[in-house]
């Protein structure tokens, strides 16, 4: 009996398969009509809500100094915004591949298979980041934001992609989790209230009693939100850039270290079971 | 007195035209046009109590919307209809107490659970007195042999037992009028036979009416002596499967797999239907030439490695009659 | 009367055979169970992170939001529990299996509701512990007018919840897809129900009250008994123990639409 093979990484790379699967992946998601209404509507609702909320909480009690209301309004709106982006679960086909058993083919492809699900969800990525545009500027009807100088954004765009970076790792180890067992959708749930909550795309983690922000800045999900939006509003300046984008650069680095060894033990387990 | 009444039925459905592309629905914003599809014409016939009918026809020809409008879901735009006396959409509740329905694709059972807790529940839906309710009980489960099981969860039978389920619930309430959409789809041979005999028994002891929909002819061959032939909305045919089949059910289909490429292959008595390489198709009138003396003509001239004969399905006697006309009464069909 | 009977009967059968589903399928209680408790532990801990660097919203402390949260997290409980089914509707329109219930002797709504499946108690016990430790954390007196309306206005908060699950459903009679209009409303109760409604600006406020009254199901109530001073409110102080009025109200008008819709249903065809 020959011993399991290992996957086979075609030694010429070619870049156009994977545009054309980003460009489908765009189109595909150009036809759910209704979800691009609903998320740019439930944005804006809530960017209405959340001003509502600091607008109230900052009336009556003293503000935090680096962070005044003008500021928080601001974090909010941008970081509902980013949630356009960054709320997506690019790596679900793979929990859907390996749920009907389609994975297999995959591996078959001359492709490399995760490269295709980062394509595939860059293409879902780059059209609701298209999105962005037009509920910013609905936004802006119901809220000022402020806009930094041109080095501060420049800052922000790059944590902002590592944050997506982080973000694609995270969901991609999550759904390797379904190579060994298929009902992840639960666990799933569980991670992004989570995550949601220590992201710091609710609430800001200066906002945090100082024993939670303790722990929050410790864990990966703080560089997917928290680490760009601190940047933005101004919390973060510019001579800690370099240690707070390193940081993000590090989860960054052991998180896509972590997928990769689920990902080659879980195709092992694929191709060893057969499907 | 007739059980069911339907006289100069017809339903017609009003939908939204839908242009293309953008500039079509920016159009549509300001200007709707409908566009009216109508789906059953002008069907009448009446049904006596105790009547095992067939009710065919090809897809989209109207024969789920008459149904629907039998049954009480949809209401007509034109016409008139009576079951045992009721108006079905004007009296919903009344008429339902009436009927069973069968959806060949579709359970009413309840995946989870042992199917005698899905039986449990239409008792109660049905307000069916206990002791009536355990003496059907045990005569279907005698009948379907649904004894081995009762006591398993629906999603774990097979489609024939499933079926035979679903056949108890329909008539556990003893309902007059039976309507079954597509029972046996899907079936194997042996459950096909038991469903049929089902339906056959409880028509002839029970008295039920029987309005059945398929597109198994062996079905309705089976079961009725009449049919009701639908097409376009409207009814073309109502009388014997015999009369039927005697006149447009002539013709017939040869298929010959040829030994050799024939470059000039002819039979005598024969339409050329199609040809693929060395798979002949022929046509030919059975009452004219019988398969067994058309085998022999092909084979004392052409050797043949494999034969066989396509009946006249319904969609094919439905095509035929309706490009050549139904001619009423006409025995020996032009053909 | 008969009818009547026949319903209970039904009613009675429907919720055995729940419960009967329910325990076939026992293992997933854990899950649903961590589901609950994450979700709804989520929503009040970022509550709890926020008011405690900001300890009063309009005069509301976290003790009084806890106590919001409570009331509203009852009444939705109660609804879901009792009547999701109203939203598997569109989706059996959909499928056709909506036809099912139009062939037998029982009216149609009351069959959409009584169609058995999975009902974990998981969401319903959670919430009643929630809001007695809310009420206790909160101070609120617990005396005869708390002990009698209490359970009057989270019934009525899920017959407002009812009420707007069964208009979403029956627009599915004009438009199949509803999902977007039923992800708006959600988000809207979810979200807006959390703080006090006098946070908002007018027109949301008015809208919170006259048109989808979600503030019916915790706002109002919990200002009476947490005797919060009505600043330039449009209702007075009682106002909260309506609900269950403004609950039934808003039941028969969706019902109204329901049989409206139910008509085009059968009439204009599908």
């Amino acid at each position: 009996m020959t011993a399991a093979p290992e996957i086979i990484v075609r030694p010429r790379f070619r870049l156009e398969p994977y545009v054309q699967f980003a460009q489908k992946a765009m189109a595909r998601e150009a036809t759910y009509r209704f979800d691009v209404f609903t998320s740019v509507a439930s944005v804006l609702v809530r960017v209405y809500l959340l001003r509502m909320v600091w607008v109230a909480l900052y009336a009556r009690n003293a503000a935090p100094s680096e962070l005044p209301l003008h500021a928080i309004i601001t974090y909010s709106t941008v970081a509902l915004l980013m949630g356009l982006v960054m709320d997506i679960d690019q790596t679900r086909q793979l929990h859907d591949k390996l749920h009907s058993g389609s994975i297999a083919t995959d591996f078959m492809k001359p492709i490399i298979v995760p490269l295709y699900f980062f394509a595939d969800g860059s293409g879902e990525v780059l059209f609701h980041a298209a999105l962005i545009v037009p509920s910013l500027l609905l936004a802006l009807f119901i809220v000022h934001i402020d806009v930094p100088n041109a080095f501060v954004l420049a800052a922000f765009f790059v944590s902002f992609f590592l944050g997506y970076l982080v973000g694609f790792c995270i969901n991609f180890i999550l759904n390797c989790v379904a190579f060994w067992t298929l009902e992840i959708h639960a666990v799933q749930l569980i991670v992004t209230w989570v995550t949601d909550l220590f992201g710091g795309e609710i609430i800001p983690l200066v906002i945090f009693p100082v024993f939670l922000q303790k722990i929050a800045f410790v864990l990966p999900f703080a560089a997917m939100f928290s680490t760009p939006l601190l940047i933005y509003v101004g919390v973060i300046r510019p001579e800690r850039y370099a240690a707070a984008i390193g940081l993000q650069a590090f989860w960054l680095a052991v998180l896509a270290g972590i997928a990769t060894l689920m990902w080659r033990a879980g195709a092992k387990r694929v191709i060893v079971q057969g499907g | 007195m007739a059980i069911i009444e339907a006289a100069g039925l017809r339903k017609v459905f009003r939908s939204l035209e839908r242009r293309p592309g953008i500039w079509g629905a920016v159009g549509a914003l300001f200007s709707r046009t409908y566009v009216d599809k109508v789906a059953v014409d002008d069907v009448s016939f009446s049904l006596e109590p105790g009547e095992l009918v067939g009710y065919i026809g090809p897809n989209g020809a109207g024969k789920s919307t008459t149904i629907k409008m039998l049954t009480g879901i949809l209401v007509p735009t034109g016409g008139l209809v009576r079951v045992a006396g009721i108006v079905p959409h004007a009296q919903r509740m009344m008429n339902a107490a009436n009927i069973g329905v069968v959806f060949g694709q579709r359970s009413q059972l309840y995946w989870d659970l042992p199917l005698r807790e899905s039986f449990e529940l239409l008792r109660s839906i049905y307000d069916i007195p206990r002791a009536r309710y355990l003496e059907n009980m045990r005569h279907f489960a005698a009948i379907l042999d649904l004894d081995r099981f009762l006591a398993t969860p629906v999603r774990q039978l097979s489609l024939g037992e499933r079926m035979r389920g679903d056949f108890a619930a329909a008539m556990l309430h003893d309902p007059k009028i039976v309507y079954l959409d597509e029972p046996t789809i899907g079936l194997d041979v042996v459950a096909k036979e038991a469903i049929r005999e089902f339906i056959g028994s409880v028509n002839r002891n029970r008295g039920t009416t029987v309005i059945l929909t398929t597109h198994d002819l062996a079905d309705v061959e089976r079961l009725s002596r009449r049919i009701i032939l639908i097409d376009e909305g409207v009814v073309i045919y109502d009388g014997s499967l015999e009369r039927l089949r005697e006149e447009y059910g002539t013709h017939r289909t040869l298929v010959v797999n040829l030994a050799e490429s024939y470059p000039e292959f002819a039979v005598l008595g024969t339409e050329l239907e199609s040809r693929e390489q060395n798979m002949v198709r022929l046509r030919f009138n059975r009452r004219e030439l019988t398969a067994e003396a058309l085998i022999r003509r092909v084979t004392e001239r052409y050797q043949i490695t494999d034969v066989s004969i396509i009946e006249p399905d319904i969609e094919s006697i439905v095509r035929r009659i309706y490009l050549e006309g139904y001619h009423e009464g006409t025995v020996g069909a032009p053909s | 009367m008969k009818h009547l009977r026949v319903m209970l009967g039904v009613y009675q059968q429907y919720w055995r055979i729940n419960i009967l589903t329910t325990l076939e399928y026992r293992e997933n209680f854990l899950l649903w169970f961590g589901f609950t408790f994450v979700y709804h532990g989520s929503a009040i801990a970022a509550l709890w992170i926020v008011l405690n660097r900001f300890p009063s919203m309009n005069g509301w402390t976290f003790r009084d939001m806890a106590f919001l949260y409570g009331l509203w997290m009852v009444a939705h409980a109660l609804h879901n529990t009792f009547f999701s089914t109203v939203g598997d509707i569109p989706e059996h329109i959909r499928d056709g299996e909506f036809d099912r219930l139009l062939v037998r002797p029982l009216d149609t709504l009351f069959q959409a509701i009584a169609t058995p499946g999975q009902v974990f108690p998981d969401e319903l016990i959670l919430a009643i512990i929630t809001l007695a430790a809310a009420t206790w954390y909160s101070g609120v007196q617990v005396d005869a007018t708390f002990l009698i309306f209490v359970p009057l206005i989270v019934a009525g908060g899920a017959l407002i919840d009812l009420a707007f699950n069964l208009f979403i459903s029956t627009v599915a009679f004009w438009f199949v897809r509803v999902d977007a209009l039923r992800w708006i409303v959600i988000q809207l109760e979810q979200e807006f129900t959390r703080y006090p409604i006098s946070i908002y600006s007018r027109g949301v406020r008015l809208l919170l009250t006259f048109v989808v009254p979600f503030a019916f199901m915790n706002y109002f109530p919990a200002r009476y008994f947490l005797h919060k001073a009505h600043e330039g409110a449009v209702l007075p102080a009682g106002a909260g123990l309506l609900t269950p009025v403004i609950g039934i109200v808003f039941v028969a008008l969706a019902y109204v639409f329901w049989r409206i819709g139910l008509n085009r249903y059968s009439g204009v065809g599908h």
